[in-house]
């Protein structure tokens, strides 16, 4: 069985969010939700400044603690790792929203929990998430980590340092980032969205 | 500086609704805790405080089914008909609709032919069970999420707390004078608990809640405080009890709600 997950390189992503504006097309993600957004972060100082493109979204965690909270099964795993949701099930009770440390959740106004699928509905169909295929400099790669011949598998045993987010939550994301810019690993800072 | 290109889903996603949801089902769950104790006991106050009980289940499910914007899917009960454990709700779910069965059976008992042949103190355990289960239900649906820090451990034993000093505080008004002792000693846990739940949080968790929840919690804690102290006066430190209690739970559901820092 695959084990499907996603890499982002995060030297090649412009910040253009061409990958935000097809997962809202391709899913039609209502206003004032996002199953994907990008993050924009200063690193360093002058003369040694860059900025950080940091595209997040569900990670698919391999332990999601979205899912053992669902009071009615209606948050689970399918066998291929993704974390989904049967909307038939979803009683919009915002216990998932409550667990996911990455904000990736949110009650869609139709009556359900919803957030980023990888596309499943194109997975099934052989074709890559929306996401992947818009990408105009390549920087996200999506396969099977398990399978050794894959283009993610190939693309992470090259790859120098690997970083996920919050690793401390011990989620065991299957979002993977690549090349951060700060070179010691994914930047953390206190954030107010207000 | 952070900016973003669409936004993470950081915003409010228990409202108004969800937090009155929390003060109905520690009153709700106490106050089937009250009726099953008095069933048990034989207490010929019992069937006005199995009626609340009733009441307050009633009202609550009303609520969560009044806020849902799953609101058919929701009356479909036999989702949770599935084994699901781990998840505080479904215990939740299940503590309130024994409570409202096992309430129902004793209180309806001289009427319906079948239940009399039942001896009163079996829905009276049966009560006890499931009400013991609502009343830990709230402070477990919050402490689950590691990932908010507000929302500690400590949840687990303020939420029960607050909720006995709640019924306690209106069985005092209701005129049952049992009731005084034990909320006093309701308000003085409440209060040593509110004290000591900020020294329990990291730093970035604790100077949100004096930025976002002050006013409220400060407020909250004066009113358990008096409550807590003001002896001469049994039914004003009951209100002020109940007052504070509601409001301390108010806060710690709506403050809550903060993602921590390292993203």
């Amino acid at each position: 069985m695959a084990r499907l997950g996603m890499l982002i390189d995060l030297s090649a992503c412009v910040g253009c969010a061409a990958c935000a504006v097809a997962c809202k097309m391709e899913n039609q993600v209502p206003a004032g939700a996002s199953r994907l957004w990008i993050r924009e972060r200063e690193v360093g100082t002058f003369p040694n400044l860059t900025v950080e493109f940091r595209p997040e979204q569900c990670n698919h965690c391999e332990n999601p603690p979205c899912v053992p909270v669902c009071p009615t099964g209606a948050s689970y795993q399918t066998p291929d790792g993704l974390v989904q949701v049967d909307y038939n099930k979803c009683i919009a009770c915002g216990a998932c929203v409550a667990a996911c440390p990455y904000d990736a959740r949110y009650i869609n106004k139709k009556g359900y929990a919803d957030k980023c699928t990888f596309c499943s509905h194109r997975i099934a169909k052989g074709q890559q998430p929306a996401c992947v295929e818009t990408c105009p400099t390549y920087a996200r790669v999506f396969g099977d980590l398990d399978d050794p011949n894959s283009e993610i598998s190939k693309t992470l045993k090259a790859a120098g340092r690997q970083d996920v987010l919050r690793p401390e939550m011990g989620t065991r994301p299957k979002v993977i980032y690549l090349n951060a810019p700060s070179k010691k690993g994914l930047t953390q800072e206190v954030t107010r969205h207000d | 500086m952070t900016e973003f290109y669409s936004l993470p889903n950081t915003g409010e996603f228990w409202h108004w609704t969800n937090a009155l949801h929390f003060v109905l089902v520690g009153l709700a769950g106490g106050m089937a805790l009250l009726a099953a104790i008095l069933t048990l006991r034989q207490h010929p106050e019992r069937n006005r405080y199995l009626w609340l009980a009733a009441l307050l289940i009633v009202l609550d499910l009303f609520v969560l089914w009044a806020e849902s914007p799953a609101r058919w899917r929701f009356s479909h009960v036999w989702l949770f008909l599935g084994l699901h454990p781990s998840a505080p709700i479904w215990w939740g779910a299940w503590g309130l609709a024994l409570s409202l069965v096992a309430t129902l059976a004793v209180v309806l008992k001289p009427w319906v032919g079948f239940l009399r042949r039942i001896p009163e103190q079996l829905p009276g355990l049966l009560l006890l069970l499931g009400s013991l289960v609502a009343l830990a239900y709230p402070g477990f649906a919050l402490a689950v999420n590691t990932t908010r820090p507000l929302w500690n451990s400590m949840m687990l034993f303020l939420f029960p707390i607050t909720a006995l000093l709640m019924v306690l505080a209106v069985a005092l008004l209701l005129g049952s004078e049992w009731a005084r002792r034990w909320e006093s000693w309701a308000a003085v846990l409440s209060l040593g608990l509110l004290v000591a739940y900020p020294f329990t949080l990291p730093e970035a968790a604790r100077t949100h809640l004096l930025h976002e929840g002050l006013l409220g919690y400060a407020l909250a804690g004066l009113l358990i405080a008096v409550a807590a102290l003001l002896f001469r006066n049994p039914r004003w430190a009951a209100a002020l009890g109940l007052a504070g209690a509601v409001g301390l739970r108010w806060v710690l559901v709506m403050v809550g709600q903060f993602q921590s820092p390292g993203l």
